[in-house]
């Protein structure tokens, strides 16, 4: 934890100067949350509405931070867990199987306003998606993201070891499924 | 096949850090911005609720005495004979509007089947909202006598 992140906590906790240290930590980590929660549930206005829940779960506990992990793995341990419960929720209210949100997710690529992609990264995507929740965020952390398999089991609370495998596992699925779709 | 191979590989390797996705304009500009915004409606909210929260055990307490009353006021009218029922309210209550009530009350218990059928008849182009036992009342004392009320029964 560096100087600054301390210095931003320290300003978080205090009552008299939180208004500002939210308003800076927001200014800060709001791109990179959003986009590892965009890349988790894809659509824009599901990312939104968790992006502003995990913000305000920060806002509201706070004071019950232990600074036992850096502020960002804190930040992305939120994000992953709220963009997790947001999708077994419409799991559990509107599709059934994985399968079928499998199948939500796609449409949603197909659908989005807010894609860009031609149709070699819509593939890509689609691959992606076919990985079940846990493996493909840890592919997005560590392909996209390039973040350090350390950082990601701080995020995660899973091991190393755990991680590499899973990494290991996703790329050889998505392989798979962009050699099948180009047959 | 080999050729295929190593074309994925070269396509999996191009696509690295590209992000298909976009924001609407604007986007992060103006998020803390609604963020705050949301905040403040949230906090308003929890702060109502907060008030109920400690206004509970307050409307509890209400409940129950209020209830607890009409559990000694029904009986107390019901099943003790009239007379002694007024005898009661009037020595424990002394205002004029509640022995008006406690004669009123009396009287609805004297009625027969046939007078308080007329009187819900004759009542029903009242808004029912507003028809209560003492409209009913009022009105068999305005159009029966005591005599005709007695005599019925």
């Amino acid at each position: 934890m560096d100087l600054n992140e301390k210095e931003l906590i320290a300003n978080l906790k205090s009552e008299a100067s939180r208004e500002q240290a939210f308003q800076l930590l927001v200014k800060t980590y709001q791109q990179r949350l959003y986009w590892h929660i965009r890349k988790i549930v894809l659509n824009h206005d599901d990312t939104d509405d968790i992006l502003q829940n995990v913000f305000i779960k920060v806002w509201k506990n706070i004071e019950g931070f232990r600074e036992d992990s850096s502020l960002f793995t804190w930040l992305f341990r939120i994000a992953t867990n709220e963009s997790l419960s947001h999708l077994q929720k419409q799991r559990r209210h509107s599709v059934v199987s994985i399968n079928e949100i499998n199948d939500y997710l796609s449409e949603s690529i197909e659908s989005d306003v807010y894609f860009d992609g031609d149709d070699i990264q819509k593939k890509f995507q689609l691959a992606i998606l076919q990985l079940p929740n846990k493996q493909r965020i840890v592919f997005n952390m560590k392909y996209f993201d390039e973040m350090k398999y350390e950082e990601i089991s701080e995020v995660l609370k899973t091991s190393v070891g755990a991680l590499k495998a899973s990494y290991h596992f996703a790329v050889k699925k998505i392989e798979e499924f962009l050699k099948e779709d180009s047959k | 096949m080999k050729e295929k191979n190593v074309n994925i590989e070269n396509l999996f390797g191009s696509l690295k850090k590209e992000n298909p996705f976009r924001v609407p304009e604007n986007y992060f500009e103006t998020f803390a911005d609604r963020l705050t915004i949301r905040i403040k409606e949230e906090e308003r909210t929890n702060n109502h609720r907060r008030r109920f929260i400690y206004f509970r055990p307050i409307m509890a307490i209400a409940a129950i005495l209020v209830l607890a009353m009409l559990l000694i006021y029904v009986p107390s009218t019901k099943l003790l004979p009239s007379g002694s029922g007024n005898i009661a309210q009037n020595g424990s209550e002394n205002s004029i509007d509640d022995s008006v009530n406690g004669i009123q009350g009396s009287l609805i218990s004297n009625f027969s089947e046939e007078q308080l059928l007329a009187a819900f008849s004759a009542l029903s182009d009242m808004d029912s909202k507003t028809l209560s036992s003492d409209n009913l009342a009022d009105y068999i004392t305005a159009n029966y006598s005591s005599y005709e009320i007695l005599a019925d029964n």
